[in-house]
């Protein structure tokens, strides 16, 4: 019973928010909403605790909440650092010259994808399209889009995280 | 009815419908993975892909419904080409490991493969591995060998009732998986594994040890409850290997309960009885059958001559065959006694059964699926009777409503629509009231004890009269623990007055497989085969512990577990001066109070009858020859019959048997499938003469765990590692912890009258106050009486 | 007629057929010998030869036999008897591997049919029985032989390999 408490009343309302949208017997269907609020309200991961929290809020069989958050490359079931990276090389990045891209900023952080720099600032995560196409290659930072890269521009976007 | 074909057939078929589900009763083949009847559709295998005229590409067959004038062909070119294209798929990750599967033989992908598969793989990258996880004791896992077909996890949310298994993950890396390290803990776990089209679920208790072409497949009927599920003993050599379930659309359509499944281990567990033995001078002895049988015949006569042959109690147990409780009371009761019982559990005899009915249940068990609200009445019906509780569960997804009165608030698998969680000692107040709600002035109150007449209806007793009234079709079901509550009589006629008053049913949920047979054959001290009148009635099975006989004949019962008093039953047996026990294991406490110990032969072993709750007499055969020198137990009692010259005992089948009381049951017209208002009313007031209305001390909770209810599933040692058999030893409120601050490192002493046990303990926070709970211990008293407690330090 | 008698007389008075008869062994006494000095020599024996079985192991020491119980499935004479179950290890292992050499035919079905080359025949020809039971190959004869003989084994297999 106590692993519910871990939802703050903030969290609660939004995941309420998210119920409130759907029928009263599909409150199932809030459950990737409720994600979203519960892993950016915790540091942006996803912990068991957390996932059975809003197991239990949605009256739900916790598998069922692993199901959906191991579906999803926006939840991260492991901790991550204070910014999120998210490098598109899908086709019409790839083509744009998203490698050279890849290749700078892991360099430059001098981590893989998926890793988190030991200072715990930034996870660099490989996407599949994020729908900006127009804008290829492109990243998303936290919640932030960055169309129209080159080595330049992300140098000047990760410094202003300095 | 539309008009559809497929590869030419003309069929008039159901609109709506499903070209698969055509095409099974029209006997057309099409290869499958995830469709299963009795799931939900998911078609995410795509091997049922078939060509359809006018329609582009080929279409799954599982999902597309029929249309008028719609032609299939599942054998064409197309068809062929996609089938094959999609099994290419299927097999790139898949292991070739079949010598080692244990579903190799029986395999549903290798039977596809044989058909569709190519002889060479063009893949030649790696192929995906999962790492297996420990689900349970029940269910091995080889999840490499997954093809994601789903079918277990839909059976968990659908059938099951609570999802255990998912699939995590996505695409390439997706795997079937419990929540972080769990086990598959549902009582109907088993069937993932008839289920699984592949190789990546097995039994565990099976692992590797046959195969599926080495085995002969042989029907019977499952020993454990009420329903009994039909099911095939896989048998290899004179070894039952394994137990699948026999489908039957009417009892347990395609499924069984882990318990049914997996109680065939016992049968070769080292209790086994395989020769007579006889106690001689303190020493037993192994003999043979004709020397063990006269020593009983013997002993039982003089016993007759000396003190009178109603100096002899007999207990049987309600699993015991049709034919084997109504030769034991032809038998006795030609020697003149009348002591028999098969309600080794019931505490409560005040209010005589009437007439035995032909049925527990007011209907079929797919009946059960159409009543629209349910009154459970102290009954943890998911775990007694899991294949009814299956079509309770039908029932809710209907929209049926369930209201509960229990002492415990126990988890079903369906939604409750109001539980009113009461002590133990209380179930008749609350039924009063939930009768009071329903009629002030039903004429069912000027027989009840004042306590009851006085009582007011609150608001949760309201809203299940509510509730109950709202409904069209009600029943209400009386669970084990109404049964065997000490006040079982008015628990029963209270019961009935809410029936009367909601116009529902009423059904019995009595523990065994052949309760209602017991009742039919007259293994009752009260009324005789077919509910024949006796002259005089003899003793109830807690009278005969009560008052202790001379000579006991038991049959397949261990006391210590499955008698209401059990320590006192051990005291009346090691006084008696003989007692013969037919059985089919022994155990140390047997060979203390036992003299002659007469191996049966387990259900496997033996032909019978078991009649089910909902009144079919379902007859087997033995599947395997016994073991040793075990012989079928209706043969041990004709031959006893014999030696003790009572006419009419020439029987040479059991067919026989059943027929002669199938003709006398027919014959006599005390038969009715009406179960309301039997109740004699008249002895309804003398129950305020026991009932202790302060409510203060401590009340003993007893319960008979799912893997605990006879001797088979006691000694089946995969079962007996299940998460449900943890619930044992004893478990007290938080309330009574903290009240008499018990020490969670040492065991408790519980206390009734002259008899205690020291056990550990936890607490359980789904019980009320004042509750000790405990698992049918042996060496207790009443089992829902007060019961002290202590706990003295241990050094 | 005459003549006839006449020609059998002379022949038979001077031993002509005797002379015939000892023309012949004159003859193969001087030729290769075609018989051979059984147990010191043998015949030539194709690397195919069906003879008394063996269960090999792998190099590690691992019997390779996984209980899959095909031969026993295969065998038309149901010369073979399998009990399997699982190891500690959680491998799945026989418990009793029998072989009745008096059923067997020696058709090579079981080695056709072993995905894992686990139970072979090998090139022994000659073999007797002392005791009764003694046709019963168990499994620890079986592992005994297929140790003794596994570069022989692995030869002939090697040999055969390119026509499998």
């Amino acid at each position: 019973m106590a692993k519910i408490d871990l939802l703050s009343s903030e969290v609660r309302a939004e995941i309420d928010k998210w119920i409130a949208k759907y029928p009263a017997e599909k409150k199932r269907s809030a459950v990737v909403g409720a994600l979203t609020a519960v892993q950016d309200a915790h540091g942006g991961s996803l912990t068991p605790a957390l996932m059975e929290a809003v197991a239990e809020y949605l009256d739900l069989p916790p598998i069922a909440v692993l199901e959906v958050a191991s579906f999803y490359t926006l939840y991260d079931l492991k901790p991550v650092g204070q910014h999120k990276i998210y490098l598109c090389t899908n086709v019409s990045c790839m083509l744009c010259g998203s490698d050279q891209i890849a290749e700078h900023l892991k360099e430059r952080l001098g981590i893989g994808f998926g890793e988190t720099t030991a200072d715990g600032k930034f996870t660099l995560k490989e996407v599949e399209c994020l729908a900006a196409c127009a804008g290829a290659p492109m990243m998303q930072v936290d919640k932030t889009y960055h169309e129209n890269l080159t080595r330049e521009r992300v140098d000047d976007i990760l410094a202003e995280f300095d | 009815m539309i008009n559809i074909e497929i590869d030419g057939k003309k069929l008039s078929v159901e609109p709506g419908e499903m070209i698969i589900e055509v095409a099974d009763k029209a006997g057309i083949a099409i290869p499958r993975f995830c469709y299963h009847k009795k799931l939900s559709i998911a078609a995410n295998c795509r091997m049922c892909l078939v060509e359809v005229e006018n329609a582009p590409k080929p279409l799954p067959a599982c999902a597309t419904p029929v249309g008028e004038g719609m032609k299939v062909y599942t054998q064409s070119e197309k068809t062929i080409e996609a089938q094959k294209s999609v099994m290419e798929f299927l097999l790139i990750n898949h292991p070739l490991d079949c010598p080692i599967c244990d579903q190799g033989g029986e395999c549903e992908l290798q039977d596809v493969a044989m058909g569709y598969g190519e002889g060479v793989s063009r893949f030649t990258e790696g192929k995906r591995t999962v790492k297996d996880k420990d689900i349970g004791p029940l269910i091995a896992t080889e999840l490499t060998r997954c093809i994601h077909c789903t079918r277990c996890v839909r059976f968990g949310e659908e059938v099951a009732g609570i999802q255990e298994l998912g699939a995590v993950q996505r695409g390439e890396h997706m795997k079937i998986a419990t929540y972080i390290e769990g086990s598959v803990d549902s009582e109907l776990s088993g069937n993932v594994i008839d289920l699984c089209p592949v190789g990546a679920l097995t039994s565990k208790p099976f692992r590797f040890s046959a195969r599926a072409w080495e085995m002969q497949q042989r029907p019977t009927i499952a020993p454990h409850d009420g329903v009994g599920s039909h099911l095939y003993l896989h048998v290899m050599g004179n070894q039952v290997k394994r137990v699948v379930p026999r489908e039957a659309e009417a009892i347990n359509e395609t499924w069984i309960a882990d318990r049914d499944r997996y109680s065939y281990e016992s049968l070769h567990h080292a209790d086994r009885v395989t020769k007579p033995l006889v106690k001689q001078e303190g020493v037993w002895k192994e003999t043979d059958w004709s020397q063990a049988l006269e020593v009983v015949a013997k002993q039982l006569n003089i016993i007759a001559k000396n003190d009178g042959a109603d100096q002899i109690g007999c207990l049987a147990s309600p699993s015991a065959t049709l034919e084997e409780h109504y030769l034991l009371q032809k038998w006795l009761r030609a020697l003149g006694c009348q002591n028999i019982d098969h309600r080794l559990r019931k505490t409560d005899f005040r209010v005589k059964e009437q007439a035995p009915q032909s049925a527990a249940l007011p209907c079929e068990f797919t009946d059960v699926e159409y009543y629209d609200r349910f009154l459970l009445i102290g009954s943890y019906l998911r775990k007694d009777i899991p294949m009814l509780n299956h079509r309770v569960r039908k029932a809710v997804m209907l929209g049926a409503e369930v209201s509960v009165l229990n002492p415990v608030d126990y988890d079903f698998n369906f939604d409750v629509a109001h539980a009113l969680i009461s002590d133990v000692r209380l179930l008749s107040t609350q039924l009063a009231g939930i009768l009071k709600a329903l009629s002030a002035n039903a004429p069912l109150f000027s027989t009840l004890p004042d306590y009851l007449r006085q009582v007011s209806p609150d608001p949760a007793q309201q809203a299940v009269a509510d509730s109950l009234k709202a409904g069209e079709k009600v029943m209400l079901f009386l669970g084990s623990l109404a049964l065997h509550h000490p006040e079982a009589g008015l628990l029963k006629a209270l019961a009935e007055g809410i029936a009367k008053e909601t116009s529902g049913e009423l059904a019995f949920l009595h523990e065994g497989a052949n309760a209602v047979g017991a009742r039919l054959a007259g293994a009752m001290p009260h009324v005789g085969a077919a509910g024949s009148a006796l002259p005089t009635p003899g003793l109830d099975a807690a009278a005969m512990t009560h008052a202790p006989r001379k000579a006991y004949v038991l049959h397949q019962i261990e006391p210590e577990w499955d008698c209401a008093y059990s320590a006192q039953t051990l005291q009346a047996l090691e006084q008696a001066e003989f007692v013969v026990a037919l059985n089919t294991f022994q155990s140390d406490t047997m060979l203390d109070y036992a003299d002659v110990i007469l191996p049966a032969a387990a259900f496997t072993e033996t032909s019978g009858t078991y009649v089910n709750l909902a009144g079919h007499w379902q007859s087997f055969e033995g599947a395997v020859v016994p073991q040793g020198e075990a012989r079928p137990a209706w043969k041990i009692l004709r031959v006893l019959a014999n030696l003790h010259d009572v006419e009419g005992f020439d029987y040479t089948a059991s067919t026989e048997v059943r027929d002669e009381l199938k003709q006398q049951v027919e014959e006599s017209a005390a038969q009715s499938h009406e179960v309301a208002g039997q109740t004699d009313t008249s002895s309804l007031k003398s129950y305020s003469a026991s009932r202790d209305n302060t409510q203060q001390g401590l009340v003993r909770l007893t319960e008979t765990p799912l893997y605990r209810t006879d001797a088979f599933v006691r000694r089946s040692p995969a079962l007996q590692q299940t998460t449900d058999n943890q619930r044992t030893g004893v478990r007290v409120s938080r309330q009574v912890a903290e009240q008499y601050k018990l020490d969670p490192a040492h065991p408790v002493t519980l206390q009734q009258g002259d008899y205690s046990v020291s056990l550990p303990w936890q607490v359980d926070e789904a019980l009320p106050g004042n509750h000790v709970w405990t698992a049918g211990v042996a060496g207790l008293g009443a089992p829902f009486g007060a019961i002290e407690l202590t706990q003295g330090k241990v050094s | 007629m005459v003549l006839k008698r006449l020609k059998h007389f002379i022949k038979s008075f001077t031993l002509w057929e005797l002379l015939k008869g000892l023309r012949l062994t004159g003859r193969v006494l001087f030729d290769k010998k075609s018989t051979i000095q059984f147990p010191d020599e043998t015949t030539p024996q194709s690397a195919r030869f069906r003879g008394v079985h063996a269960l090999r192991r792998y190099e590690n020491g691992e019997e390779r036999c996984i209980a899959c119980k095909l031969c026993e499935a295969v065998c038309p004479a149901l010369a073979i008897t399998i009990d399997s179950d699982q190891r500690e290890d959680g491998s799945r292992r026989t418990t009793r591997y029998d072989i009745d050499l008096f059923k067997c035919i020696y058709c090579g079905m079981c080695e056709e049919s072993c995905p894992v080359d686990a139970i072979v025949e090998t090139g022994i020809a000659n073999y007797h029985f002392e005791e009764r039971g003694e046709n019963i190959m168990t499994k620890e004869k079986l592992l005994a032989i297929g140790d003794r003989y596994e570069k022989q084994i692995a030869a002939d297999r090697k040999q055969d390999a390119p026509y499998r």
